[in-house]
């Protein structure tokens, strides 16, 4: 078993020499331009269906059905919280972005809101940890096994800057 | 020098496939939503989860409940889902009424075999998906249409995901309204089919890691996703398929109709997941799933996904 796994690992090893020399000779631009027309998505814009089977799925022809569900991770965060709350606003109120309006009730739009998750109003008043809230955010799966959010974080939705900008908008008092 | 390099091969092996297969326990087991045991094929599994059923297990208990001032999301959202026909609706079904009765060149249609107006069809669309013995094949209702279609009439182009194939199958099911939904899985292949659509539905998929059962069960069932009501699995494929006004699936014109296929590609594209082909054996397997899931309740045809009234959105709901 071991000794095949070697065996792979020595073989991605040459690959990769492969593709570098590749890239080298300038071979590379063909990948490149066939990279770019992929459609890629732009938050606040419908996602582009053809790019969703990199995710496991529900087919069993497909390769999509067979894929495991994204490792979880669990993340630190330490830092200050100087995001632009403005702009955390808008994620978090965009259909196509953060969403996090169809579930919770947010600073400032009490009404029209999901009611699926606790209500987020106060939130700042509650004086959680920041690296609490960064998690539950990143990956909701490290706080609970079956919640219900979505994995931001493994699956990049939001990028840790995005959320971040949500955090100072959610701890911003009124 | 060379059983160096190996060495460190087999220690950097070892090291891979610890991690490998730390991630491999971590992982499968959030693969699944909980609950899946719990899901019977009948309506009345509905106990196990929503705790609402007693509101609506029939149309006097609903009637009831509306009457004692109940709320639509303390009803499992069933008082208008269930309870209203659609006028509109009912003006569609003309239309698949056509498509019925429309002749091929050989000036055969599905009213040749299947009486005037489908009176040989009453009440079949409420014992659908069904084995096939002669192809072989589990089939959905719009898949029965299809294959009909191709083998008797030589059209080719009345697919699942076609106007006339979902005008017929609202056509159809309207003959099966009242009708009580018996999907039978009992026996194989039917059994099978019930359990792969079961694990399917509770399967994490997709860029958010959603199951279908992240909002078809609580606490996401009975509460608002935004504007939206989702429900539990039980019962509503009673009303299937279903007048969509004013929602179309991207791309498509179904005259607003929704079949069970569209309406779970609808919800796979709205949470972000690999979208299944109508008719394939993995969305097969959901709708049985679906289906038996309302097995015992009657169906009601036609009636609207949306009512327009929208008063449950000014109450306010607290927690
Ligand atoms: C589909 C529903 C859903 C979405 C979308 C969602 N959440 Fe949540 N959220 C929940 C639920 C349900 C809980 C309660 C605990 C659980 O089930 O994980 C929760 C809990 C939380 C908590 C912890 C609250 C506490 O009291 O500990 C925070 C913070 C949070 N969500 C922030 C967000 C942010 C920020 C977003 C968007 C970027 C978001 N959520 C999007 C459903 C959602
Ligand atoms: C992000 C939330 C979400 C997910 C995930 C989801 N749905 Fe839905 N679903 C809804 C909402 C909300 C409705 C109610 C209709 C509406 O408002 O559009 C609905 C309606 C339905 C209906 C019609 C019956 C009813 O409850 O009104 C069926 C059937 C259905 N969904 C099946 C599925 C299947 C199958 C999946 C997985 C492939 C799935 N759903 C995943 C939110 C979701």
């Amino acid at each position: 078993m071991s000794n095949k796994s070697c065996f792979q690992l020595s073989a991605i090893n040459l690959l990769m020499r492969g593709v570098a020399i590749v890239m080298l000779l300038g071979i590379g631009f063909v990948a490149t331009a066939a990279e770019n027309e992929k459609p890629q998505w732009v938050p606040g814009q419908p996602y582009p269906p053809e790019l969703l089977d990199q995710y496991p799925c529900h087919s069993y022809e497909l390769e999509c059905g067979q894929l495991p569900p994204p490792p979880i991770e669990k993340v630190e965060f330490n830092e200050e919280l100087n995001g632009d709350p403005d702009r955390g606003e808008k994620i978090a109120i965009n259909l196509r972005w953060g969403n996090c309006i169809a579930c919770h009730k947010l600073p400032g739009h009490e009404t029209g809101s999901g009611t699926v998750g606790p209500s987020l109003v106060d939130y700042a008043e509650r004086s959680l940890p920041y690296s609490y809230t960064f998690q539950r955010i990143w990956d909701p799966r490290v706080v609970n096994p079956d919640a219900h959010m979505p994995v931001f974080g493994p699956n990049r939705i939001l990028t840790k800057n995005d959320i971040v900008d949500v955090m100072t908008f959610l701890y911003a008092t009124k | 020098m060379r059983s160096y390099r190996i060495l460190v091969c087999l220690l950097v092996c070892s090291l891979v496939q610890v991690t490998s297969s730390m991630a491999a326990e971590m992982t499968t087991k959030h693969e699944y939503m909980p609950g899946r045991e719990k899901a019977i094929p009948h309506v009345s599994g509905d106990k196990e989860f929503s705790n609402t059923y007693q509101y609506w297990k029939d149309p006097e208990s609903l009637k009831k409940a509306v009457d004692d001032g109940l709320m639509s999301h303390e009803m499992n959202f069933k008082d208008f889902r269930w309870m209203e026909k659609s006028m509109e609706g009912d003006m569609v079904l003309e239309e698949g009424l056509a498509y019925f009765n429309q002749e091929n060149e050989s000036g055969k249609s599905c009213a040749s075999c299947h009486g005037e107006d489908g009176a040989e069809l009453k009440g079949v669309y409420a014992t659908f998906p069904k084995y096939n013995k002669r192809v072989n094949r589990v089939l959905t209702g719009p898949s029965q249409i299809e294959v009909c279609a191709k083998e008797r009439l030589q059209r080719d182009d009345w697919g699942p995901d076609t106007r006339p194939n979902s005008l017929i199958a609202f056509y159809v099911a309207s003959l099966a309204d009242g009708a009580t939904i018996n999907v039978d899985t009992s026996s194989e292949p039917m059994a099978a089919a019930y359990e792969r659509g079961r694990d399917l539905y509770f399967k994490r998929v997709g860029q958010f890691h959603y199951a279908c059962s992240s909002c078809h069960t609580p606490p996401t069932a009975g509460n608002y996703l935004r504007g939206q009501r989702p429900t539990t699995f039980f019962g509503d494929a009673a009303q299937y398929p279903i007048y969509h006004f004013p929602y179309q699936l991207a791309g498509d014109d179904y005259s607003y109709v929704f079949t069970m296929q569209h309406q779970i590609r609808s919800c796979q594209q709205l949470s972000r997941m690999y979208q299944g082909k109508e008719g394939s054996a993995s969305m097969t397997d959901i709708e049985v799933f679906i289906r038996a899931s309302s097995n015992g309740y009657p169906m009601s045809i036609p009636v609207a996904e949306y009512n327009m009234n929208t008063d449950y959105l000014e109450r306010n709901i607290d927690q």
